[in-house]
């Protein structure tokens, strides 16, 4: 309720919209009310012993009123529904524009936490049901209410007796709806659910399709689909005929208050109670203006039971705070030259399970710095604290002497460029991605980039060159083409300090080569941070730096670090054993000759 | 254009009787509408006027009835034909999974699982909504209008003409802005799909956005992918609302119409009031159904193309079945032969050329070539998922197309770079590859693959559930339990493409040892960058483009010059010579 109360305060400010609305709503109930009424005069002007002589007046009056009363009804009904989808479509966007805003603000944990699917669907899917809500069910529930308010007060109006004994059905229609709506709730939520087990199992087993035919497990798969979708099929069968049930009793019930009121109405017109036009508007309203609105407004209650999860989610991630923030005197970040250090740096993701143990480490402008230790060491971390997706909990990290928290985030992210190994390129033109570095970049600065990522020959072999379009509709790069774009990318931005993460391990060792090449390139003159398994990579680093659990073990030159014997010693001597006893095999064999 | 049609008939034919029987219902309660407007006329004008009240109570009994009646078999026909629908969907789906299912890995290379997803569920039930209402309710709209306009007819020939005269003029005011209309869903469902793509594709990327410091460029960039879908959201109501005032105009004029000049003739005693209700209640009931049945064509359109998709997919020929007089292999030894095998995924573009090589059973290959050599293609023929298009294949001497697919993939395991696993347990997954295995082999073959004390000290052990509603496993655990899955199916031909290279140095110890472990005794295709690996296989074939260059131990290879030296210098002297000077100092 409290998250109800919020959504109507999110509704507050298109009050103006809401209240021509409520106008315009009023204005379309009321025209629709007349026309069983002149049926009622028609009728009572024809069943008179002496037809009047104005008759054929009267018809034209008629003819008049429902050319009218349909014009009226067509212009306000036309603006009532423009107005409705203004606000619907308004709060919408809005709505969606705070999310995504939002979303865009918090920092790189949130995402790590929530599934991609799950936020696509909190924007889209949760915040078109609030729209239901407002401009459906709200909307209707004020007309519907309206309406029924009007005919039961021309009803007892016309005939208070008959109006009860026309009514008396009523109370069993409702109770019908009540009955089967509760089963018919519960068989589509399995429904639902199978629906979804079903989707779930197709997708893992068609994106694995591999394994399953390795396996040789088709005809398994197929007996395990059969299986769930006959479940399907059974609910599917059975939620049909609760529907099918509830709507055929409804009619019935609705039939035996018709014959009721026929029976009983024609009763009293024959002992001239009330006149046959009276009888006839009292098939008109009960027929045309009850049932529906009545359902509709029971139906109010399940919106809003729907609504309130999608509400409880998108309230959920509004009220996520960024947990990197800009401090209110936040200076921006002159141009980097490149010093940075870590000192005494603590940081936990979960509290008390610190990942990063009180690490100091300092590292000179230009410096290659290479991270090696074992997955979960905490290299990434490391990496990421100087990027600042994370505040650290105690110590400090500088960049050029200035603490991190001190200055502009974005002044610091747009200095510091990262390759990960999971390269992410998006689905436009190479050109577009290339300039996703620097948004203000030329076509020449592109294609120099390009040149120096070793990549520019590839692209110029597309037949559509910079312009054609990578991903679902456009060309497929392979691993080790994707991944010297995302350089390039990288080259235009023009970091000052550069972070690569695993970048070339999944890369078989030729494209590595044309890969290293362009790394090297690029991190000439730059601070630069590599976290990489494999050692060609990690001999030339100025400076290894050995992690294990949150703690700096060794720390050196690769030479340094081998004389010691330590960690990284032990490390290199596991992955080069054998090669190594061959090359002295060799070497020997060679002695020996 | 209707083409598919008969095709999706024949799923109804095994439900022949139910269909007659729909078809009887339905004509049964068509006549239904125009009863309680004729028993109302009867009232009003007979019935009333001469007090009769034993004819009243005789109205009521009929108005129960017709209820009564139309009740019961409404939902009877309501209920066959929701069955008939659900069953053949039900029908479909079966066909057309079982089909996927015995497609080639060819047909999943080029295709994406979403597509396939959507054919399978969507379209499918796009179908059934045909069947089920679309069929049924163009059907029953041409019998209502042909019922009703042979009553008005005979009612009052004159007011029924001026009744059909309103029909046109609704008819094309529908179709006239109908076509502007359609054209607008179209666009605003792609723009809401490019709208979707947009989200998708920066909340997956976000560690990029984030990274370049992208933020307030991408929100400027979602508000005008939203901004446009309001602006053609608002352009779309209104062209539909312009359409339903205008009709209900239409309506509302012939409407008066009807009353002024019934009126009129009942002033001249050509009718009586009560009929004119009668049939104005009738005319009511023409309208609508109208311009669903004008309508039905873009419903039947729709419907064929979701039909085609669906059909395609059926008409996909497997590449690969088995020989009708396919031999079981059943105890293999794993002896591999290729003699003189060409293959490509497209004509034209060969990715192998001339591959010969002989294997002995238990003999340990390792595969080396720059990326794009075809050294997956390589092993992925040894399992028969795709067909050489040139030469032959041989285990054991048995010419794999000879052999029933299932007994050769029974016997041979693949480990790979990304290990897919199920969401289920544990013990599922591992006995994924081997459905008779028993608790005890299952515990063994974790064992093997270093999980057993891991899994053990899970509350739920074997039971634990993966995935999305269970545990996460880290890369190396999942690579271990794809090793344990490999493992209790015993194979005996082991292919490892390149199942370690996403693991850093001690999580690929581990793996390493769980590897080597199962590698015992069996004959394995290693495709690995690692030389620790390369360099203790038995055999070590380099590929180039598509060809093997050369065949031969370590020692052979490395002495003498060629893509396996250079790529042996290019990758591991820097490195092993560092490491030498410190070794030998």
């Amino acid at each position: 309720m409290r998250n109800f109360l919020r959504f109507l305060k999110e509704v507050k400010s298109y009050w103006r919209l809401l209240v021509v609305i409520s106008v315009l709503t009023l204005l379309t109930s009321a025209l629709s009310l007349p026309p069983p009424y002149l049926i009622k005069i028609l009728t009572d002007d024809f069943t008179q012993k002496h037809l009047s002589a104005n008759l054929p007046h009267i018809l034209i009056l008629i003819f008049a009123a429902y050319v009218l009363l349909a014009s009226s009804s067509a212009i306000t009904g036309y603006w009532l529904s423009y107005c409705i989808t203004l606000l619907g479509q308004h709060f919408k966007m809005d709505m969606r524009k705070k999310l995504y805003a939002h979303m865009q603000t918090l920092s790189l944990g949130f995402f790590e936490k929530s599934k991609t699917g799950k936020l696509m669907s909190n924007i889209t899917n949760d915040v078109a049901t609030l729209d239901q809500l407002i401009s459906g069910s709200f909307v209707n529930v004020l007309q519907d209410s309206v309406t029924l308010i009007a005919v039961i007060f021309i009803l007892f109006k016309l005939d208070w007796r008959l109006s009860i004994v026309a009514l008396s059905v009523y109370p069993i229609y409702i109770a019908n709806y009540l009955v089967f709506i509760k089963r018919i709730a519960t068989t589509s939520a399995s429904v639902r659910e199978q629906r979804e087990t079903i989707y779930g199992d197709l997708q893992e087993k068609l994106t694995a399709v591999q394994v399953v035919k390795s396996y040789a497990r088709e005809r398994y798969e197929v007996l395990q689909f059969t299986g769930e979708t006959r479940n399907l099929l059974g609910l599917n069968v059975r939620a049909t005929a609760l529907s099918t049930g509830l709507w055929t009793l409804a009619e019935f019930i609705g039939g035996l208050g018709t014959a009721i009121l026929i029976w009983y109405g024609g009763l009293q017109v024959m002992q001239g109670r009330i006149s046959a036009g009276s009888l006839m508007a009292f098939y008109g309203y009960i027929g045309g203006y009850l049932y529906q609105p009545t359902l509709r407004m029971i139906q109010l209650n399940d919106a809003i039971a729907r609504t309130n999860a999608a509400l409880w989610r998108i309230f959920l991630n509004l009220d996520t705070k960024p947990i990197v923030t800009d401090k209110l005197d936040a200076k921006p970040m002159p141009a980097i030259r490149g010093e940075v250090n870590y000192e005494d740096v603590w940081f936990e993701y979960q509290q008390d399970q610190p990942v990063i143990k009180g690490v100091s480490l300092h590292v000179e402008p230009g410096q290659m710095v290479a991270l090696v230790g074992a997955s979960g060491s905490g290299k990434t971390t490391m990496v990421n604290l100087l990027q600042r997706h994370y505040d650290v909990i105690k110590g400090r990290i500088t960049v050029d002497g200035l603490d991190i928290r001190d200055i502009k985030l974005a002044s610091l992210r747009t200095q510091v460029g990262v390759v990960i190994q999971e390269t992410m390129l998006f689905n436009t033109t190479i050109r577009e991605n290339l300039r996703y570095g620097r948004l203000t970049a030329t076509d020449e600065e592109i294609e120099e980039a390009a040149k120096v990522a070793n990549i520019a020959h590839v692209i110029e072999a597309l037949p559509k060159g910079y312009d054609t379009l990578l991903g679902e509709d456009g060309v497929k790069l392979s691993g080790g083409e994707k991944q010297r774009i995302a350089i390039a990318r990288a080259i235009l931005a023009d970091p000052r300090i550069l972070i690569m993460d695993e970048a070339t391990s999944s890369l078989d060792s030729e494209t590595e080569t044309l890969i290293q090449e362009a790394l090297d390139r690029l991190m000439a003159g730059r601070t630069s941070f590599v976290i990489a398994h494999r050692l060609s990579t990690i001999v030339k680093a100025d400076k290894i730096v050995v992690m294990e659990s949150g703690v700096i073990k060794e720390m050196g030159s690769h030479h340094e670090l081998l004389a010691e014997g330590g960690m990284y010693a032990s490390l290199y001597s596991q992955q080069f054993k054998v090669a190594l006893e061959a090359i002295a095999a060799q070497n020997e064999l060679a002695g020996e000759a | 254009m209707l083409g598919q049609f008969p095709r999706l008939l024949s799923y109804l034919k095994p439900y022949k009787k139910r269909v007659l029987l729909a078809v009887i219902l339905l004509l049964s309660i068509s006549f239904t509408p125009i009863v309680l407007p004729k028993l109302i006329a009867y009232t009003i004008d007979t019935v009333l006027p001469t007090h009769n009240s034993v004819a009243l109570f005789h109205v009521f009994l009929a108005i129960v009835a017709v209820y009564a009646f139309r009740g019961v078999v409404s939902f009877w026909l309501n209920f066959t034909i929701g069955w008939l629908g659900q069953r053949v969907v039900f029908d479909l789906r079966f066909q057309s999974y079982r089909h996927l299912n015995r497609l080639s890995l060819a047909y999943y290379d080029s295709r994406q699982t979403g597509k396939i997803m959507a054919r399978l569920m969507g379209d499918i039930d796009f179908i059934q909504q045909m069947i089920s209402n679309g069929f049924i309710t163009f059907l029953a709209d041409m019998l209502s209008i042909v019922v009703i306009l042979v009553v008005l007819f005979m009612y009052q020939w004159k007011l029924a003409l001026v009744a059909v005269a309103g029909i046109p003029f609704y008819v094309i005011n529908f179709k006239l802005f109908i076509r502007h209309i359609r054209p607008l869903s179209v666009e605003l469902r792609e723009r809401w799909d490019a709208m979707l793509g947009v989200l998708q594709e920066k909340l997956a990327g976000i560690t990029v956005v984030k990274a370049f410091a992208r933020e307030d460029y991408e929100i400027d960039r979602f508000m005008q992918t939203i901004q446009d879908n309001f602006n053609i959201g608002m352009k779309q109501m209104k062209l539909n609302r312009k359409l339903g005032s205008i009709a209900q105009v239409i309506r509302a004029i012939f409407t008066g119409l009807i009353i002024w000049y019934g009126g009129t003739l009942i002033l001249h005693h050509h009718m009586e009031i009560g009929e004119l209700l009668a049939f104005s209640a009738l005319v009511n009931q023409l309208y609508d159904p109208a311009v669903r049945i004008v309508d039905f064509n873009v419903t039947v359109q729709w419907t064929v193309s979701a039909m085609q998709r669906v059909f395609e997919t059926l008409d996909t020929r497997p590449e690969i079945v088995d020989a009708p007089s396919a031999i079981a292999l059943r105890q293999m030894h794993g002896g591999v032969e290729f003699q003189n095998v060409f293959f490509g995924y497209e004509r034209g573009q060969e990715v192998l050329h001339d591959i010969s090589i002989k294997v002995d059973p238990g003999q340990v290959v390792a595969i080396v070539g720059p990326s794009g050599a075809g050294k997956t293609t390589f092993v992925n023929l040894i399992a028969r998922f795709y067909e050489p298009s040139r030469g032959r294949i041989l285990i054991d001497g048995y010419d794999l197309k000879k052999v029933r697919l299932e007994s050769i993939r029974r016997q041979i395991s693949i480990v790979s770079q990304e290990s897919l696993l199920f969401s289920v347990s544990l013990k599922e997954n591992i006995k994924y590859g081997f459905h008779d295995a028993t608790d005890l082999q299952v515990v063994q073959a974790a064992k093997h693959a270093d999980m057993h004390e891991f899994i053990m000290a899970l509350p739920f052990g074997y039971d634990t559930k993966i995935g999305e509603e269970g545990i996460k496993l880290s890369v190396g655990q999942k690579q271990r339990m794809s090793i344990a899955r490999a493992a209790i199916t015993d194979p005996k031909i082991l292919i490892l493409d390149d199942s370690t290279s996403a693991l850093d140095s001690k999580t690929e110890a581990n793996v390493q040892a769980a590897l080597e472990y199962l590698m015992e005794g069996r004959t394995c295709f290693v495709i690995a960058h690692r030389l620790s690996t390369i360099m203790s296989a038995d055999l070590i074939m380099v590929l180039d483009a598509g060809r093997i260059v050369d065949v031969g131990t370590h020692e052979e290879l490395v002495a003498k010059p060629g893509v396996y030296q250079s790529l042996y210098n290019e990758q591991f002297r820097s490195a092993t010579e560092d490491g030498l000077e410190a070794l030998l100092s």
